[in-house]
C-alpha cells in the first residue's frame, strides 16, 4: 500500500487524537495509530479501550488498506519534517517506509487485525449541541470532578436530560457544580456519567464554535461527531450521588462582591495559609469582608479586608481558597452572590448576571474552624 | 551557625525484652532465655547466655532451640514492653533538650553544646546508671560525633557497658573492625564486597570512591564516608515524626482473604487512633505485605487529607486487593499513614463527617479511659489474640 499525504496537515490532525494514547500502556498495540487508507481519504484511530478517537483526511492513493503505525515516533518525526507531501510506503510485513525531500524514514507497523476493536453505536439515542455550548459545559464543570477511584460516579461529569434542557454536573464531595442549558433539548429525561478523560480530549480537538454537534448514548457508550473527528467512549457505570438533596434551598444570608477583586483577594491571601489545607476565613460584619490566612508551622499570615454588600447577621467561615478561586473562574460576570447561612453548612455561588439559556450554581462546604 | 563539636550519645537496651521478662520473673535470671513465639517465628531477644550457643535475634525459633535445647521460651510480659520503654523515654526526656527515639529499645541524644556545662562523658555516663537505677533494665551506650559511630560504639560496649569515641580517633576505632559491624550492611553486599577483597572498614576507606560506586551502586558514596568516619544523619526528634505505623507478623501464614481483611481492618483502626490522638490528618497511606517467602512488597497512594476510620479503611482495603497477589501465604501486614497536616476537617457533602468525627473520638475517649483494647470495629474482632504474632507500632 502506497499514499502521499500533507505533512502538516497529519501532524495537526494526529495531535487532536494523540492524547488518547496512554504512557503506559498495557498491549503494546495501544501506542499504535491504525491507519485506513481507502478511495483517497484516511481515517487515523487512537484508542485506549475506554476512549477511541478517530479523524479523517484527504490523501492521495491508489489502493486501500490497514496498518498499524506506532505513534509516539510518528508524530516526533512528523514534528521536524517541513511541511512537505511525505509518501508513505507499506509492505507485506508492515514495514513502513516515509520518504520525504529529506530522506528515508523506517518504522516497523504493527498487524491491522489485532487493533481493538471499536464499540457498536447500537441502540443509541440522539440529540444535538452546539460545539461552543459543549465546550462551555466541559470548562465549567470539570475542574470540580473527583480523582477519589474509590468513588467512581464522582471522577466524572453527571450529564442530566430532559425535554427543557441540558444540566451538566460535577462534584468531588467537598463542592458541586451544576450547569444549565436551556437552549438544548434532550430526547427524553435520562442521565449518564462521562469520565473525564474524553471529556478533556474532546476540549482540545473541537474548535468552541456554532458547529452543531451530534451526541448519541447508549447505556455503556457516547458517542461524539464534528465534521471529520469523531470520538467515542465507555460510560461511568455507577450511581450518580443524589446531588439535589444537598443543595441548599433557602440559605439566608447574601454576599455580593466583585469577583476579581475577591479572587485576587482570595490569591494574595492563602499564598500565606497551610499549604494543604488552603483555609482563608471569612469574616464577615456589615459591608466589610474581611480575608485571614495563616501557617501556624511557619509563622505566616496573611490578612486584607474588602468591601462588600451583605444582608445577614456578622458570620466567620472558612473554605480551601484553592476551590472558591476555581469557582470564581468559572462565573463570567462582574459580581458574584454568595449565599450562606452557618459556619458549617454549605455556601453557594452564583453569577450575579446569566445568560437567558445558561443557569450556572456552585456550592462549596466550608472547612470546620478549630474551637 | 554553631561551631560546637558535635557529640551524639547513642543508648540501647541490653536484650530489652528477656531484661523486662527477668524483672517481672527474677527466677529466668542467668539462664538461657528466648523471647518470641512458639510454634514458628523468630527469636525477638534472647539473653547473653543464650548467645552463648550461636543464638541471636532474627533467627527461626526452630534453630534456635536445636541450638539449645533447654532454652527456655517466654513472651509472657509482652503488655509491659512499652510500658518500660516508655519509662525511659521519659527519664531521658527530662535530662536532655533533644533526642530521637529509634525503635523501642534505643535512642540517639544530642550533647552538643553540652561540653561548655557538664563533660560530656560524665553526663552520658550518669544518665545510663540513673535508667538502670531507676528502671532496673541494663542499657549500654556509645558517644562520638556521628549516629552511626555511636551505634557501632554501643555495639561493642554491649552488654552494659559505655564506650566513648573522642573526636579524631574515629578511624582508630573504626578501621579495625569488619564491614559487617556497619549498620546497614547486609549478608548480601557483605558477600559483594568481600568478593572484591574489602573485609575491613580500613578497607573500605581505601577503596576508590567510584570502584565502590560500582560496586554497591548508590549505596557506595554513603558507604564511603562512614569508612571515613563522617556521618550525616540527624537526630529526628520525636516532634518532627514523620509517619505512624502499625503492623504484624502472624503466628503462622495466611491466606484467608477474610482473615488479611479483618487484620487490616484493626491496624488501620489502632494507626487511625494514634493519628487523632495526635491532631493529625494523613494524606498518605502505605499497606506492606510481607509474604511466607519474604518477599516484600508496599503500596502507597495519596488520599484526601482524613482522619476517619472508615476513610481510611476503604482506601487500605483497595491498596490490599490492588497489590496483594491472591493465593499467596502472608506473613506480615502493615499500614502506615504519612504526610501529616495540622487537624483539619474539610466537611463534605453526602457523608456527614463531623458526626463521624465525633463518633470517632468518643470512641478514642473510651480507650484513653479504659485501655485501648477495649473497643473495636466488629469486623476487627478476631480469634483470641496469638502469642505467637508479634506486632510493632512505630511513630
Amino acid at each position: 500500500m502506497k499514499f502521499i499525504v500533507s505533512s502538516s496537515s497529519l501532524l495537526k490532525q494526529l495531535q487532536h487524537i494523540a492524547g488518547v494514547i496512554n504512557a503506559n500502556t498495557v498491549l503494546p498495540i495501544l501506542e499504535d495509530f491504525l491507519f485506513e487508507v481507502e478511495k483517497n481519504k484516511l481515517t487515523v484511530v487512537a484508542t485506549d479501550l475506554e476512549t477511541v478517537m478517530r479523524i479523517q483526511l484527504d490523501i492521495e492513493a491508489k489502493e486501500s488498506g490497514k496498518v498499524c503505525i506506532p505513534a509516539r515516533i510518528l508524530i516526533d518525526s512528523l514534528k521536524n519534517i517541513p511541511d512537505q507531501p511525505l509518501t508513505f510506503n507499506i509492505d507485506k510485513n508492515f514495514g513502513i517506509e516515509i520518504t520525504s525531500d529529506n530522506g528515508k524514514y523506517k518504522v516497523m507497523g504493527e498487524n491491522p487485525d489485532n487493533f481493538p476493536k471499536e464499540p457498536a453505536a447500537d441502540d443509541t439515542t440522539s440529540f444535538t449541541i452546539t460545539a461552543s455550548a459543549l465546550i462551555t459545559a466541559i470548562n465549567k464543570t470539570l475542574f470540580a470532578t473527583s480523582n477519589d477511584d474509590l468513588r467512581p460516579a464522582m471522577t466524572g461529569v453527571f450529564f442530566e436530560l430532559d425535554k427543557n434542557g441540558l444540566q451538566f454536573v460535577a462534584t468531588d464531595a467537598h463542592r458541586l457544580v451544576r450547569y444549565k442549558r436551556k437552549d438544548v433539548s434532550g430526547p427524553r429525561s435520562d442521565n449518564f456519567i462521562v469520565p473525564r478523560k474524553p471529556l478533556n480530549l474532546l476540549k482540545a480537538a473541537i474548535p468552541a464554535n456554532e458547529d452543531e454537534l451530534t451526541l448519541s448514548y447508549n447505556n455503556n457508550h457516547l458517542f461524539v461527531k464534528h465534521g471529520t473527528t469523531q470520538m467515542s467512549c465507555r460510560l461511568i457505570d455507577a450511581r450518580f450521588p443524589d446531588y439535589k438533596v444537598v443543595i441548599p434551598a433557602d440559605n439566608p444570608y447574601r454576599l455580593t462582591v466583585g469577583k476579581s477583586d475577591f479572587q485576587s483577594a482570595l490569591r494574595r491571601v492563602s499564598i500565606f495559609s497551610n499549604k494543604s489545607t488552603n483555609q482563608v476565613a471569612l469574616s464577615i460584619s456589615g459591608s466589610e469582608l474581611q480575608l485571614a490566612a495563616q501557617d501556624v508551622d511557619f509563622s505566616f499570615e496573611g490578612n486584607e479586608r474588602m468591601k462588600c454588600q451583605y444582608n445577614g447577621e456578622d458570620l466567620v467561615i472558612a473554605f480551601n481558597a484553592k476551590f472558591l478561586i476555581e469557582m470564581l473562574s468559572a462565573a463570567d460576570s462582574d459580581e458574584v452572590n454568595m449565599e450562606l447561612s452557618t459556619p458549617t453548612k454549605a455556601g453557594l455561588i452564583k453569577p450575579v448576571e446569566q445568560d437567558e439559556n445558561e443557569d450556572l450554581l456552585m456550592l462549596v462546604m466550608p472547612l470546620m474552624l478549630n474551637q | 551557625m554553631s561551631t560546637a563539636l558535635p557529640y551524639i550519645a547513642h543508648f540501647d537496651l541490653d536484650s530489652f525484652f528477656v531484661s523486662v521478662e527477668i524483672l517481672n520473673n527474677p527466677s529466668l535470671k542467668g539462664k538461657p532465655v528466648l523471647v518470641g513465639g512458639y510454634e514458628r517465628g523468630v527469636v525477638a531477644a534472647c539473653s547473653y547466655e543464650a548467645r552463648k550457643y550461636g543464638i541471636h535475634s532474627a533467627m527461626p525459633m526452630k534453630k534456635a532451640m536445636q541450638l539449645c535445647p533447654h532454652a527456655i521460651i517466654t513472651n509472657s510480659s509482652r503488655a509491659d514492653y512499652s510500658r518500660y520503654s516508655r519509662w525511659v523515654t521519659d527519664i531521658i526526656a527530662s535530662k536532655v533538650p533533644l533526642f530521637e527515639k529509634a525503635s523501642i529499645d534505643e535512642f540517639y541524644i544530642d550533647l552538643t553544646g553540652m561540653d561548655k556545662f557538664f563533660g560530656v562523658s560524665r553526663y552520658a555516663r550518669e544518665l545510663r546508671e540513673i535508667i538502670t537505677k531507676e528502671t532496673g533494665l541494663p542499657i549500654s551506650a556509645g558517644l562520638s560525633s556521628a549516629k552511626f559511630i555511636s551505634k557501632m560504639a554501643t555495639n561493642e560496649a554491649k552488654p552494659n557497658g559505655f564506650l566513648e569515641i573522642p573526636h579524631g580517633r574515629e578511624k582508630d576505632f573504626l578501621w579495625p573492625l569488619g564491614i559487617e559491624k556497619i549498620n546497614g550492611v547486609g549478608q548480601q553486599t557483605e558477600q559483594t564486597l568481600k568478593n572484591f577483597g574489602i573485609y575491613t572498614i580500613e578497607d573500605l576507606a581505601r577503596t576508590p570512591l567510584e570502584l565502590l560506586q560500582r560496586y554497591v551502586g548508590k549505596w557506595g558514596e554513603s558507604l564511603w564516608e562512614k569508612a571515613q568516619g563522617i556521618g550525616r544523619s540527624q537526630i529526628e526528634t520525636e516532634w518532627e515524626q514523620k509517619s505512624i505505623s502499625h503492623e504484624n507478623t502472624f503466628d503462622r501464614d495466611y491466606t484467608d482473604l477474610q482473615f488479611l481483611n479483618q487484620e487490616l481492618v484493626r491496624l488501620t483502626e489502632k494507626t487511625a487512633y494514634a493519628l487523632r490522638e495526635d491532631e493529625k490528618l494523613a494524606g498518605c497511606i502505605t499497606v506492606k505485605i510481607r509474604y511466607s517467602d519474604f518477599e516484600t512488597t508496599s503500596r502507597q497512594e495519596t488520599i484526601d487529607y482524613t482522619a476517619l476510620d472508615d476513610q481510611l479503611i476503604a482506601k487500605v482495603k483497595d491498596l490490599f486487593r490492588k497489590s496483594y497477589q491472591a493465593g499467596r501465604p502472608v506473613r506480615l501486614l502493615g499500614v502506615r499513614l504519612s504526610q501529616f497536616i495540622p487537624f483539619t476537617v474539610q466537611m463534605s457533602l453526602f457523608d456527614n463527617n463531623v458526626e463521624k468525627l465525633n463518633l470517632y473520638k468518643a470512641v478514642d475517649d473510651i480507650k484513653n479511659q479504659f485501655g485501648s483494647k477495649l473497643v473495636a470495629k466488629a469486623s476487627a474482632l478476631r480469634r483470641k489474640e496469638h502469642p505467637g504474632d508479634k506486632e510493632e507500632g512505630k511513630r
